[in-house]
């Protein structure tokens, strides 16, 4: 075996530089100018001026536990930073949704400045923007009567996440808008149709709700080309002023194209990419949140017809390069929102995932010309954030776009993205088609052109909603409360104060376990808990649903996602066509392991009694480090493709799935749907609960989605993506030749990160063989991978000297964070990583 | 050294069909990239006839299971100590002793450490269960044209086993290598290359007198034996590779090189696929430090990668058709 080979230490702010124009080379240097900079896209917040106005919509932050405390300060801070605007006198007299759908528009069109940075290409500066919840002083004081208070949503919440159960609420983004449907139509097409559905209303309709989110959706849809007409006109006055004659031109295009576009079809690629921006931008703008996995789908193909006309016209390949930087740095903004607090790294929830190839119809691929040209924007942009790639695999994709990601993935500071597999990915969403009851919108025929969000989590384009980070329960609760007969382990302790609240009996009783003659038995109960767990989860969500379809409407976004006019429904409202929510398995690995320890430990090798690990646990293992070592290291694994630990995993698979899909949100009528992603909930939930049986500690990570527990990865990659494959449901057995031979229980797609040694890319001839490992990968692994291509010497240095490696990128559960940003913790877990020492 | 090879001899009646044979495993390592074509899953055998000095595997020459003590991961429960009804193990200060005259291997420690730091090498498989694990990554072998190969120790030791073990594979269409040092009967050989794809063959060293002083034995039995293949080969329809350890002052010398070059030409003439020359590997310490072993090259560097390129460009030069010239390794700037 070869002993590692690390590259040089290199400067990641040096790579490929001289790729960019002096414009693109500009721009990009002035984002990372960062606070510094003249102009920025930070938060502005405006109020319609009541004393009881509120801005900030604390239910989009339930599922981030970091926040809970900062509520009242954000609600205070924001509303006294607010600008008023004044309003017409029939304002209140409308729905909420008009009055949002008014008040939005009036902030972006004729409140918030519109500006374009030197040499830009693509209109749409400022969109990060906190408004009005226009609700009436009545309808304020209802919202938060539900959210204040030891009963309110927000004391639930918390006390849900402070008792290790995870977290949930309704957020926001996570979805495809219509774009292509925006591009083709045009906001005029759209703004036609609802106008056309509302006509179509009986009058007692018009006047109730259905005609109310109707209008409020006819006032959203004209906000796009409004602003647009704004920037053509600032595009105007900039060219009067303007000496180069180069930029002269430029800036009398974007005049022109600005007059046109979003409002008309776009019909060329400059004019398609600068309307995908507005529309992409505003969806921020009406939600209220700078990105959170607002996606944008298959860019490559809905964009190819614009390109294969420009370029037919004589568009040069590099112009149109050099458009599309633009839209990508202008994605990056986005991270402005709060620029005064500094780098955010992980916790900023920013995903603007974008999909690129993969398989159309009969298992053709869809890779083409425009692919690679985004690969190439990606490259040498790199290490810019957004938008987020993932990229779409399956078994006819063809060599050179595998060579191209293997290269991308073997420049161990760049290559930012992630790997979508298709045939495992089309299983699970046919899956949810038939389970969910929606085969007429999820089906053979069309499922190839399901598309990830956020970071790999699937779902169809424009005309889905399926919630894929609005439910994140740990199931290691479930072994924990049969431990216990359905009471906490060890008592929550306020940090403040340092009190101890009193154990309470929450969960079912579920039997002595120390009576339980087998682990059947134990099994048994840890189906009941898991059915307790989800429920809660489930009733809990249920809270900030119905607040959010109360309250807070998005007719914007509801415009660009089908099923909202037809149904004359907010996507908030559960309008969407597919509106699922997904509830996120967290602490996948840590809870079968921890099952397997004590068939291990208690039932197999009878090395202890069910009291005596209980105690053990309770004492976090201390003085119990033998038995502790045990579990770690004896009892069996999840991850290291042994089939006997892999069955009970699969076990554990299918109870949480099956529980899963026995639930619906009831405001909303939103069937959940099953996943696993972590998010950065592994490592900060790993201090909230109390130790575990497969010998962690509190304090020490929880595993990562479905990836193996940290430390249990000892039989390499393959060995991982095989128990990854079988524990979704491997393969049927037929030999169709297409997806159909796969199965997949978790339609939202599974987070799988597997940490590479760079030397595993050091040549052609391993680069080949790492291909073969995506190829093979394919055929038994899961959903999605994230590789990370890490290099110890640079990241123990990178640890010492942050301001040298500010752009350093890592990978963390689907998000990339610049690893100077991430913090002491997870920096040293990202260092014990570098594993696989084989390579 | 006689007791490893018991069974073993030339001459001795090994051919004998067992039902389920099994054999002792050191080590299997899957997804390999460097033992042969594509992705790889690796079976270390245990037991080797040769003694090469810079050997950087150490525990894989005895056929017998070794107990070795892992300072990492111990958190000195001293259950080992308490478990031995040999009084084979003592606890020092912050380690613990194995006297290996009074341990007989027999294992008992290494199942009751609660942290797996006291471990026997050694595990014995039996050849259908063994295949049953190596098929796990078939997928990847499809995809890469990768296999599974036998490496060591030395493979062709376990004769019975290492027969049903290919033999195993092949019937489940999996690319087998066989990774030797050469010496064995031909016999033994003969019987392996209609179940091996790829014969991954070692030529040390030319000259006679510094092999033996290498490696303890002759060569002539090994050269004998490659000079015999290349009929066979065409029969069996397996490729040939040959590898050549570059070891700093043993076999890194020109000549030497020039020499397996003119072999390769003249006696393989036509056969060689791929001619690889593997850099020393100095991560061999720990391993002899946790046998009670001390090894000869536990101060010497990593190869330079001057010396590699120098050594590749003698070997191009060789008479050998260069583009079957490879070099592999970890090497020093």
């Amino acid at each position: 075996m070869n002993q590692t080979m690390y590259p040089k230490k290199k400067d990641p702010k040096k790579k490929d530089q001289e790729k960019n124009s002096d414009r693109i080379q500009w721009l990009r240097d002035y984002y990372f100018l960062g606070n510094k900079r003249k102009w920025n896209n930070e938060y502005t917040v405006w109020s319609t001026g009541t004393p009881w106005d509120l801005q900030y919509h604390e239910f989009t932050y339930y599922i981030v536990p970091e926040t809970y405390l900062m509520f009242d300060v954000m609600r205070g801070g924001y509303s006294q930073a607010a600008r008023n605007i004044p309003v017409e006198p029939d304002f209140w007299d409308k729905s909420i949704a008009e009055r949002r759908a008014l008040f939005v528009k009036e902030v972006m069109v004729n409140h918030l400045p519109q500006e374009i940075l030197a040499g830009d290409l693509v209109a749409g500066g400022r969109f990060n923007i906190l408004t009005s919840m226009c609700l009436d002083e009545k309808e304020q004081a209802a919202y938060n009567g539900k959210i204040l208070g030891k009963k309110g949503v927000r004391a639930k919440v918390k006390w849900f996440h402070d008792h290790g159960y995870g977290n949930t609420g309704a957020t926001c983004g996570h979805l495809i808008p219509g774009h292509e449907r925006a591009l083709k139509l045009g906001w005029k097409g759209i703004a036609r149709e609802i106008a056309a559905q509302l006509e179509s209303l009986e009058e007692t309709q018009k006047s109730g709700p259905r005609g109310a989110q109707l209008r409020a959706m006819i006032t959203a849809s004209l906000m796009a080309g409004e602003l647009a007409a704004k920037y053509s006109q600032l595009c105007k006055r900039l060219w009067e002023t303007q000496v180069n004659p180069v930029r002269k031109k430029e800036l009398d295009q974007m005049a022109q194209i600005l007059s046109r576009v979003p409002w008309e079809p776009a019909q060329t690629f400059w004019e398609a990419v600068q309307a995908l921006w507005i529309n992409h931008m505003l969806v921020m703008s009406d939600e209220n949140y700078p990105g959170p996995g607002v996606s944008l789908g298959r860019i490559d193909q809905y964009l190819l017809p614009y390109w294969e006309r420009s370029k037919a016209a004589g568009m040069d390949r590099k112009f149109a390069k050099e458009i599309l930087k633009c839209f990508w740095v202008h994605c990056n903004t986005a991270y402005d929102a709060t620029i005064r607090c500094g780098n955010q790294g992980i916790t900023a929830g920013f995903g603007q995932l974008i999909t690129l190839s993969g398989m159309g119809p009969g298992g053709l691929d869809l890779t083409n010309e425009l692919t690679y040209m985004i690969l190439e924007v990606i490259d040498e942009m790199s290490p810019i954030l957004e938008p987020k790639p993932n990229v779409r695999l399956h078994r006819n994709a063809p060599d050179k776009l595998y060579d191209i990601c293997v290269d991308m993935i073997s420049r161990a500071d760049g290559a930012p993205f992630l790997l979508n597999f298709d045939e495992r990915s089309m299983a699970g969403m046919a899956g949810q088609g038939q389970r969910g009851g929606v085969s007429d919108l999820i089906n053979d025929t069309n499922v190839h052109e399901y598309a990830p969000v956020g970071c790999l989590e699937n779902t169809m384009q424009g005309n889905d909603r399926s919630g894929t980070v609005d439910n994140n329960l740990n199931l290691l609760k479930a072994v924990e409360l049969v431990l216990t007969r359905g009471k906490d382990l060890k008592p929550y302790v306020d940090p403040m104060t340092a009190k101890a609240e009193k154990i309470l009996q929450v969960g079912p009783d579920t039997g002595d376990p120390t009576a339980f003659s087998s682990f059947e038995d134990f099994m048994e109960a840890f189906k009941v808990q898991t059915a307790f767990i989800v429920k809660k989860c489930a009733d809990l969500y249920e809270l900030s649903e119905s607040l959010r379809n109360t309250y807070f409407a998005t007719p914007y976004l509801s415009c660009l996602v089908k099923g909202c006019m037809e149904q004359a429904r907010d996507v908030t409202q559960g309008g969407a066509q597919i509106s699922f929510t997904t509830l996120e398995a967290v602490t996948y690995a840590t809870t079968v392991d921890s099952l397997l320890a004590i068939q291990y430990l208690v039932f197999d090798e009878k090395t202890c009694s069910l009291a005596e690990l209980t105690k053990a646990l309770k004492n976090d293992w201390q003085g119990y480090e033998v038995l502790q070592a045990k579990a770690r290291n004896r009892a069996p694994k999840y991850g290291q493709d042994d089939d006997d630990a892999d069955i009970l995993a699969r076990q554990v698979m299918r109870i949480f799935c099956d529980e899963t899909w026995k639930h619906k949100t009831v405001s909303t009528e939103r069937q959940f749907r099953p996943g696993m992603l972590s998010w950065n909930y592994w490592a900060a939930d790993g201090h909230v609960m109390a130790a575990s049986a497969d010998g962690r500690k509190r304090g020490q990570f929880l595993s990562n989605a479905i990836c193996p527990s940290n430390g249990a990865d000892i039989k390499g990659p393959t060995a991982n993506s095989n128990s990854v494959g079988k524990v979704l449901g491997g393969k049927t057995g037929a030999i169709t030749g297409n997806f159909k031979e796969f199965i997949n229980d978790l339609p939202n797609g599974a987070s799988h990160t597997i940490t590479f040694n760079p030397s595993i890319l050091k040549d052609s001839g391993h680069k080949e063989k790492f291909k073969a490992f995506l190829k093979g990968y394919n055929e038994n692994g899961g959903t999605a991978l994230q590789i990370n291509m890490l290099d110890l010497a640079v990241l123990v240095d990178a640890q010492k000297n942050p301001k040298e490696y500010r752009h350093l990128l890592v990978r963390i559960t689907g998000y990339n964070a610049y690893f100077t940003s991430i913090g002491k913790e997870l920096q040293d877990e990202v260092i014990k990583r570098i594993s696989h020492g084989q390579f | 050294m006689g007791s490893v090879l018991t069974g073993i001899r030339e001459g001795q009646p090994v051919m004998k069909a067992q039902d389920d044979p099994k054999g002792r495993v050191l080590e299997i390592q899957r997804m390999s990239t460097e033992d042969g074509p594509g992705l790889r899953t690796t079976v270390f055998l245990k037991g080797c006839p040769l003694r090469c000095r810079w050997c950087h595997n150490p525990e894989s020459i005895s056929l017998v299971p070794q107990l070795v003590w892992n300072k990492e991961g111990c958190i000195g429960c001293h259950i080992c100590v308490d478990t031995c009804s040999e009084s084979a193990l003592s606890a020092g200060p912050g380690e613990i002793v194995i006297d290996r005259e009074k341990c007989r291997g027999c294992g008992q420690c290494a199942r009751e450490c609660p942290t797996l730091s006291m471990a026997l090498l050694g595990e014995s498989w039996g050849a259908r269960d063994l295949v049953d694990e190596l098929s796990k990554d078939q997928a990847y072998f499809l995809t890469s044209g990768g296999g599974i190969t036998l490496s060591g120790g030395e493979a062709t030791l376990q004769y019975p086993f290492t027969h049903a073990l290919l033999k195993g594979l092949q019937a489940r269409k999996i690319h087998t290598a066989l990774d030797t040092c050469g010496l064995c009967s031909f016999e033994v050989l003969d019987k392996l290359l209609p179940q091996t794809n790829l014969l991954l063959f070692d030529i040390k060293e030319m000259d006679d007198k510094r092999h033996e002083a290498f490696t303890g034995v002759s060569n002539g039995k090994i050269l004998k034996n490659l000079t015999q293949l290349p009929d066979r080969l065409n029969q069996t329809q397996t490729d040939l590779w040959i590898r050549t350890p570059i070891i700093p002052d043993a076999t890194d010398q020109e000549d030497n090189i020039l020499k397996i070059g003119e072999f390769i030409a003249t006696r393989l003439k036509g056969r060689v696929a791929r001619w690889e020359l593997c850099a020393f590997n100095n991560l061999g310490k720990e391993k002899y430090a946790r046998l009670g072993e001390d090894w000869a090259y536990k101060n010497t560097l990593l190869m330079e990668r001057k010396k590699m390129e120098a050594m590749y460009h003698v070997a191009r030069g060789s008479g050998v058709d260069e583009n079957i010239v490879f070099w592999s390794g970890s090497v020093r700037s």
